[in-house]
């Protein structure tokens, strides 16, 4: 067996006109996790299609086990060897069989004799922690058991690869995780190769090596820490005490200047951590000083942004700030909710759910899928009555003075409620319209809006040509063009590359800091929630933790320890080592282990015993806090 | 091929079908619904055609003019209308599609042996049934006045009545029906229903059935798969015709029993027949669905491509001799017309395999040319 698993060099693929990927040359080797890390549209899955046989492609050459995946008959001979999982949650698995029928039903299709079949499927639905929902029927599990019944059907016929296309993507945090340690478990102890898709930044450490796909090209291939080379650097980070300005200044040096919440965060190219963390330091006293400084290595994302910068140039939002909105109540808060609760029929949907948001605050609502976030924003933009409890916005009762209400907020939905058949600019006439707004404001607010989102050279383009990006920035402008007091937004940056999610955050952190606007998120990007001021944990239709992002970090540190990560050539064996002593917050990343302990100095005993290994500290992430706790509330739910 | 796979394909196919609800309802109750509701509601028959009656004249004459159709089994009476105004608004309202109109003096006219006029108001919006009710309402107008005529000659010569009434017409038309005896026209319509049904039921199902998959993505289980294509489409289609066949038997017995239609024919060559087709009209759903991507164009491809020629071209309405040269042509080229043919014929004629074996084999090179097509165009490998 040759030791390249899948090999290819200048692969493309075209739809019709559309080019999808091209140029691709990549090479995966026998027993490693393989990560295609990209947005939406970046070409993963084309790539991940071809390498399973399942798509042809115009040009280059790509090989798998060897075979030249060209023709249809040599692509045949090798899918006995491979395991695919394509895109969507469960949706190549059939929804009216049971649990136990979709893994029989893989097996036969893929011959594997009986007795061997029932073997591996004992074995695998216990691995995943199926085995007790064998009758079930699928569609009646939850978004990250399918994932698991997924895997497990993909591996039935022990496939040597396996190609599993963003198979965390819609899947909550916890399920994330837990579907992340499976696979890694399966990968070490079968020698499987794998090949995963994701558009999760965050999820590149689990990869051993990994390339970076942006617009059907690889931008960059190699080992975690080989990538992060490319563009080496530091993040600084401080509380300012006059935020605007100081983003001001950082960015007339700087290109990837983020806010997150009342922090900002900088990437210093080429500087180390002292030398980064002086240089952030002498701009911003001439802008009014910060405290709290704090510096570190770059992360994945700000390597990907930066090697993105000078061929990417749609993604940059207007400057020009918001046009000063009507004006509120100032005295009375943005958004409150007061005792709100939803049930339909039994089921408790939303219950005792009270939260105040300020004006220019941004407040993040954090839960899985069913947790009651958009029922919560339902009832309080007065789509949805509540059961009991009630809200206010800007000081006006939501139950009694509904049409004021509705002029006073705006609202972006995750599909982004576009009209794709029409121009960017008749998108915005139209809401202008529908909102009432009288002829003169309606050319003053398309200007604005246009302005806002960067879209003046496209306003005659139809929607549906525009990138995901830009769509969401003309759909943020579409929901503030009757200048709302308080902006809800319900996962806004699903499908968005992280240039334009950075844009868009941007739009953001104008709108609340210098226009006041009141800001209400709901997002599954854990990434995403570090942005924001103030931040809302629901779990079971309950508001769990009600805190700042770093309170919340500072709480779980004190209750569940530090994070630490291990690194070494021996750190996958470590892991046993950790589980006999007791330390069990420990998780795989790729050639690394995370563990969550509070006696650092016994980990680096521990590890110091083995030698090779390093530990060395790492900042606690709110999808850190955000797992630990539901895990939690999970346990004492007693499932 | 390996039959292990073709069993376990075909499978999970039936119990998907079994537990999806619209599936279940799909495969098992609209084709018998649909001969239900087209048995009982797609009748040529124009028989009790409501009727009014205008009597200005209000003499013995016209009571017994009138009484000529109140009696007839084409017409049920629904009473007498005032005047023209009120029979307008009857017909206009649909409550009536024929009014007779009698004028003054109508009994005095007939009694001096002058002509009397009479006025029929038909409802024409449907023309053949226009056609249909003033042919009745003029072969029992002639019949009136051939016995006004018989009674008159008899009181003047003093022949009998009978005679007169013989020589008047000399000559009697005798006519007997062949093979729909009461030409009723169920008997007619029922077996092409099950055409019909069958032209339309196995496409959809298997259309929706290969796309649902495409949609969803568990069509990449299959093309990642080493299963061969042959073994796909046998493992996939198998429970469609199956089921088809199924409802074919069932449609035969809906006929039988609940339409009374005679069997006149070869119940083994019919029930053959039947097969073909099915098979034919599956592999009209095996082509639509490896042309399109989404059950929604499945739906209206099936539909514009099997519903519309089978209702036109098939001689399910227009008999496919009255059909111009162009819509003969394509009667000719569908499928539909061949199976109508041989329900036609095994049903009303008593034919079987001796008569029928032309279309059966035309139905057969139709069903090889599908599935070669299906199975030529079905990649595991597509382009996008």
């Amino acid at each position: 067996m040759p030791d390249w698993v899948i090999r290819s060099e200048g692969f493309g693929k075209r739809y019709g006109k559309r080019q999808a990927v091209s140029g691709i040359s990549l090479a995966v080797r026998a027993g490693e996790l393989f990560g295609l890390i990209g947005p939406d549209g970046a070409g993963k899955s084309s790539l991940m299609k071809a390498v399973a046989g399942v798509l042809k492609y115009d040009s280059g050459t790509l090989e798998v086990f060897g075979t030249d995946m060209a023709r249809d008959a040599a692509a045949e001979s090798v899918k006995a060897r491979i395991g695919l999982m394509p895109q969507g949650l469960g949706q190549n698995l059939y929804g009216d069989l049971s649990v136990e029928e979709n893994v029989d039903f893989f097996a036969k299709l893929r011959l594997v004799p009986d007795e061997l079949a029932r073997e591996r499927k004992e074995k695998l639905l216990g691995v995943t922690r199926l085995a007790n929902f064998r009758t079930r029927p699928m569609k009646q599990l939850s978004g990250g058991m399918k994932q698991k019944l997924g895997l497990v059907c993909t591996l039935i016929h022990a496939p040597e690869l396996i190609v599993l296309d963003e198979p965390t993507t819609g899947v909550d945090p916890v399920s994330r995780r837990d579907f992340w340690q499976i696979l890694a478990e399966l990968v070490s102890s079968q020698g499987l190769s794998a090949l995963v898709s994701t558009a999760y930044m965050d999820e590149a450490s689990r990869f051993a090596r990994m390339a970076l796909m942006h617009e059907g090209r690889v931008l960059a291939q190699g080992q975690p820490k080989e990538i992060l080379a490319l563009r080496a650097g530091s993040v600084v980070s401080c509380v300012p005490h006059e935020q605007v300005r100081a983003r001001a200044a950082l960015a007339a040096n700087y290109a990837q200047v983020e806010a997150l919440g009342p922090r900002l965060r900088v990437f210093v190219p080429e500087l180390a951590r002292e030398a980064a963390e002086g240089a952030v330091t002498r701009l911003i006293d001439a802008a009014g000083g910060a405290t709290a400084y704090d510096s570190g290595e770059a992360e994945l994302e700000d390597v990907f942004v930066a090697l993105l910068a000078g061929s990417h140039t749609s993604a940059d939002a207007g400057e020009a700030s918001a046009a000063p909105a009507a004006a509120g109540n100032a005295a009375a808060p943005a958004i409150e909710a007061i005792s709100l609760a939803r049930r339909f029929g039994d089921f408790v949907a939303v219950s005792d759910v009270s939260f105040t948001v300020r004006e220019g605050e941004i407040f993040g609502l954090l839960g899985a899928n069913g947790a009651g976030k958009t029922t919560a924003i339902k009832m309080l933009t007065g789509i949805l009555p509540p059961s009991s409890g009630g809200g206010r916005i800007a000081g006006v009762d939501i139950a009694r003075e509904l049409g004021c209400v509705k002029s006073r907020i705006g609202y972006m939905s995750q599909a982004f409620s576009l009209y794709l058949d029409l121009t960017v600019s008749e998108n915005i006439r139209l809401y202008a319209g529908l909102y009432g707004l009288t002829r003169a404001e309606r050319a003053a607010r398309l200007d604005w809006v246009l302005e806002m989102a960067g879209l003046h050279a496209l306003a005659d383009t139809l929607a549906a040509e525009l990138p995901m990006g830009q769509r969401q920035r003309l759909a943020l402008g579409c929901a503030l063009v009757h200048r709302p007091r308080v902006l809800f937004l319900d996962e806004p940056t699903s499908g968005v590359d992280p240039v334009g999610r950075r844009a868009f955050w941007d739009v953001l952190f104008r709108l609340s800091r210098v226009d006041g606007v009141a800001l209400l998120v709901t997002t599954h990007y854990m990434s995403e929630a570090e942005h924001c001021d103030h931040l809302a944990l629901m779990f079971a239709g309950r508001i769990v933790a009600d805190a700042t992002p770093g309170a919340m970090k500072a709480a779980l540190e004190q209750d569940m320890g530090a994070l630490y990560e291990v690194s070494g050539e021996k750190a996958p064996a470590f892991a046993p080592v950790l589980a006999a002593a007791g330390i069990t917050g420990v998780s795989v990343h790729g050639r690394n282990l995370h563990v969550l302990c509070r006696d650092g100095a016994r980990l680096t005993a521990l590890a110091g015993g083995q030698g090779g290994l390093q530990v060395r500290a790492r900042a606690l992430t709110m999808e850190d806090v955000f797992v630990e706790r539901v895990r939690a509330l999970e346990k004492e739910a007693g499932r | 091929m390996k039959l292990e796979r073709v069993r376990a394909l075909a499978w999970k196919e039936w119990r998907e079908i079994v537990r999806d609800r619209l599936f279940f309802a799909l495969a098992f109750v609209v084709p018998a619904l649909l001969m239900v509701l087209f048995g009982y509601g797609l009748s040529f028959d124009v028989e009790n055609v409501p009727f009014a009656l205008i009597d200005h004249d209000r003499s013995v004459q016209s009571r017994d003019y009138g009484y000529r159709f109140i009696g007839s089994r084409y017409f049920d009476f629904k009473g007498y209308a005032a005047d023209e105004a009120d029979a307008y608004d009857l017909i206009a309202g649909g409550e009536v599609r024929a009014v007779l109109v009698i004028p003054p003096g109508f009994g005095r006219d007939l009694a001096q042996g002058r002509p009397a006029r009479v006025q029929t108001l038909i409802d024409g919006t449907f023309p053949n049934r226009a056609l249909t009710i003033r042919g009745y309402v003029s072969a029992i107008n002639a019949e009136r006045s051939l016995d006004s005529a018989a009674n008159y000659l008899a009181a003047r010569s003093g022949t009998p009545y009978a005679d007169v009434r013989a020589r008047l017409q000399p000559v009697s038309l005798e006519v007997r029906y062949l093979f729909n005896e009461a030409v009723l026209s169920i008997w007619s319509l029922a077996p092409k229903l099950i055409m019909l049904i069958l032209m339309i039921s196995p496409p959809f199902l298997t259309a929706l059935g290969v796309v649902r998959e495409k949609e969803n993505g568990s069509i990449f289980n299959i093309y990642a798969s080493d299963i061969s294509r042959g073994e796909f489409l046998l493992g996939k289609l198998a429970p469609y015709v199956a089921i088809s066949c199924v409802n074919s038997l069932l449609l035969w017995l809906m006929a039988v029993g609940l339409y009374r239609v005679p069997f006149k024919g070869d119940f083994a060559f019919f029930a053959l027949a039947s097969m073909v087709y099915v098979a034919c009209t599956t592999g009209i759903g095996l082509v639509v669905s490896v042309l399109v991507r989404t059950q929604i164009a499945a739906m209206i491809v099936t539909m514009v491509i099997t519903l519309i020629p089978a209702v036109l071209y098939s001689g399910l309405i227009i008999p496919v001799a009255s059909l111009s040269d162009a819509a003969s042509f394509v009667a000719h080229a569908m499928p539909a017309m061949y199976y109508a043919d041989i329900v036609a014929g095994c049903f009303l004629k008593g034919a079987g395999g001796a008569e029928l074996w032309r279309p059966l084999l035309v139905l057969a090179l139709y069903a090889c040319a599908l599935f070669a097509a299906g199975y030529a165009l079905f990649s595991k490998r597509p382009a996008s």
